[in-house]
């Protein structure tokens, strides 16, 4: 007999997108596609009881596993991700499609599953899973996303096999024990489970695959992707490395360059994803501030982020359904046409940019405050910087040449009523959580720590007023007087380039070079590989001089050989 | 005299009907004053209500600068928009470098200009 409470709640959710996979019809795959999510919430929602618990503990080969553990941390994360994924599967109700339906069920189960793990093996394979899950969102967007499907698996399997290596090094330096904690830099693995878990969080240089394979996503693929795999890299960094100092400047440094990057970026979808890795910079550097305030505001803003980044992207998502387009060149004047989705889209777009009265306000804002009580001034003013490169791509950019801007003239029909369903969900949770009489303390509820933060004050509202109204105006003014520059069709090459232009041309010339040296060296490889081969035979054939002294012959001594090779390894190791 | 010829109607979604001002010149022209207006009542009300806790770099001296955010919202702007040329010409190459097309897809878009057909309406 299964004990519902021993399992983790994630499972249920794979599950259903396993039966998805088998399921031909449509009706029943939507059904679960929505239902399992919510189930899962429901089974979190009866396990926790406030206080952590360990549950689903076996044992298998010597190493205790923790299949479940919900504490105050990763609760949050878990309702989180039960939310996205029931919004998700409201959004992609129009979409008839076994791959999609399946795959999102498993990738949302994964990262659910993975965030309430509680050792570093079960971590591991949902870690994995999430990205073999995931990369059929990728491919459902056409022959053209092939190629950046692939890459996006290559890396984020790279991400998990060196998050299974810190993994095996960290517990060794433990005693075998794989409990998932605190780790930090100066542990043993501790540099690579960093690495690992920067990869997939989109750290500087290492996160060029976001913005390659998110835009040639399916447009509901887009919206799926965007809510779990960075994120559940944020709870993992939030679990092992808070107050880690480096994290403050890699954050830092995370939160301005997707700005330059995003003002010149014509493919809406690729501006988000710019400021997607924008977005993950202050959490990555409030996990490195790592105060009680700091972790509060970075639970707070994983929350609010995973809402407005997809309401964002479900509004740019649903611009493509009707017209086939993201880019900015090709858009313009569409709130003739979709005004709700407008609406929708500004409301997303208030809330990046952190307007009062909407959901980063309250969020944003105490990793900022946190930087301050820790004297931290130029991460503070790295951060303000970011702030107006927020308001600039997300908050202008994406509305503005989508809905205003020039008309360009198509007319269309507004968004499917599933996806104004959903994104209206989004939005009203944007003003909820933000709301001054009762909202902002729901989220805060939730937080981690006790907090006694006050968002709504005269300061912080003025001046975060001034900040946004002098972007606003900066805008306006250089649109004016035609500073701004115009949106152009282009590939915008980031550091990816190194693999796909750099590295494959190295890969290239080295297969060149050795077909030809192959060619010219034929008959000496010939010459040597019988040389060699007869010796060989000599030496290990039943009739050779080896197996006179050997007469279990060639295998056993291979075993020996390779038995003695195993013991020195393992002695070398221990030792 | 010729009479401005109106929008037609027909396709336009009724409830964005009565905001089709907001496409005007005149109006996106004037625009530009609801953000300085923005602004100003927000310094003043900067003066009013100081930072509690200001960074040293928004300070003169012992005085927090009243308006220092916008100050800095502007520059901080208006650097990001003049730095935009000069990276399209270092970062921008055809839509084709990589060899894999650009967006989007033949096969899977709707965009009548690639299918000949308007898909969606």
């Amino acid at each position: 007999m299964i004990d519902f409470m021993q399992v983790n709640p994630g499972l249920w959710v794979i599950l259903a997108g396993l039966i998805c996979a088998v399921m031909p019809a449509s009706p029943l795959r939507k059904f679960l596609a929505i239902a399992a999510p919510v189930f899962a919430a429901v089974m979190i929602f009866n396990i926790y009881d406030n206080t952590e618990v360990l549950a689903g503990q076996f044992e298998i080969g010597g190493v205790t596993l923790t299949t479940l553990r919900i504490d105050n941390l990763s609760v949050v994360w878990g309702y989180l991700f039960c939310l996205a994924g029931l919004i998700n599967a409201i959004y992609a109700l129009h979409e008839k499609s076994w791959i999609t339906d399946s795959s999102a069920l498993v990738y949302t189960g994964a990262a659910i599953a993975g965030v309430l793990s509680g050792d570093m093996l079960s971590l591991f394979v949902f870690w994995e899973l999430t990205a073999i899950s995931s990369v059929f969102l990728v491919w459902q967007g056409g022959q053209h996303a092939y190629a950046a499907g692939i890459r996006y698996l290559v890396i984020q399997v790279l991400s998990g096999v060196l998050l299974l290596a810190g993994a095996v090094i960290y517990a060794n330096s433990q005693g075998g024990d794989f409990t998932f904690g605190y780790i930090g830099v100066d542990a043993p693995g501790g540099w690579l489970l960093l690495i690992a878990m920067g990869i997939k969080a989109g750290f500087p240089m290492l996160h060029m695959w976001m913005q390659d394979a998110y835009p040639k996503a399916s447009i509901t693929g887009t919206v799926i992707l965007a809510s779990f795999t960075t994120k559940f890299a944020i709870y993992a960094l939030a679990r092992a490395f808070p107050g880690t100092d480096i994290l403050i400047w890699i954050g830092c440094i995370m939160t301005c360059f997707p700005v330059f990057f995003a003002v010149i970026e014509n493919d809406l979808r690729r501006v988000l994803s710019f400021s997607l890795n924008n977005q993950l910079g202050f959490m990555v550097a409030g996990i490195g501030i790592g105060t009680t305030m700091a972790m509060n505001g970075v639970v707070g803003q994983v929350f609010v982020h995973v809402i407005f980044k997809g309401l964002l992207f479900m509004s740019i998502g649903a611009v493509m359904y009707r017209t086939g387009t993201a880019k900015a060149s090709e858009l313009g004047g569409l709130f003739r046409s979709m005004p709700y989705t407008t609406v929708l889209c500004l409301i997303g777009a208030g809330s990046i940019a952190a307007f009062p009265l909407l959901a980063a306000f309250v969020t944003k804002a105490m990793i900022l405050s946190a930087a301050l009580e820790e004297h931290l001034w130029i991460p503070f003013a790295m951060m303000l910087f970011a702030s107006a490169g927020v308001m600039e791509h997300s908050g202008i950019k994406v509305p503005h040449f989508t809905f205003f801007a020039h008309d360009s003239g198509r007319r269309v029909k507004e968004a499917p009523w599933n996806m104004l369903v959903a994104m209206s969900l989004a939005a009203v949770l944007c003003i909820v959580l933000a709301w001054p009489w009762g909202g902002y303390e729901l989220l805060y509820s939730i937080m981690p720590y006790e907090t006694d933060y006050k968002p709504y004050t005269w300061d912080h509202v003025v001046f975060q007023l001034q900040l946004l109204f002098a972007a606003i105006f900066a805008f306006t003014l250089l649109k004016r007087y035609k500073f701004y520059p115009a949106e152009k069709r282009a590939e915008i090459v980031d550091a990816d380039i190194l693999y796909r232009r750099v590295g494959k041309g190295v890969a290239v010339w080295t297969d060149a070079i050795w077909t030809r040296l192959s060619a010219r060296m034929k008959t000496l490889r010939a010459t040597a590989g019988r040389h060699i081969g007869r010796k060989l035979y000599h030496a290990f054939s039943p009739a050779g001089s080896l197996s006179e002294s050997a007469p279990s012959g060639l295998a056993a001594l291979m075993t020996a050989s390779v038995l003695i090779l195993v013991l020195i390894f393992a002695y070398v190791a221990g030792a | 005299m010729t009479t401005p010829e109106k929008p037609k109607m027909d396709d336009i979604h009724p409830a964005a009907r009565p905001f089709l001002f907001l496409g005007e010149t005149k109006v996106k022209r004037n625009f530009i004053w609801f953000p300085l207006a923005g602004l100003i009542i927000a310094s003043i009300l900067g003066v009013l209500h100081p930072q509690k806790h200001p960074a040293p770099f928004e300070m003169i001296g012992d005085w927090p600068i009243p308006g220092s955010w916008a100050i800095f919202g502007f520059l901080a702007y208006s650097f990001i928009v003049f730095s935009a040329p000069v990276l399209f010409r270092l970062l921008a190459k055809p839509e084709d470098y990589y060899g894999e097309g650009g967006l989007p897809d033949p096969d899977y878009s709707t965009d009548p200009d690639i299918t000949g057909e308007a898909h969606h309406d």
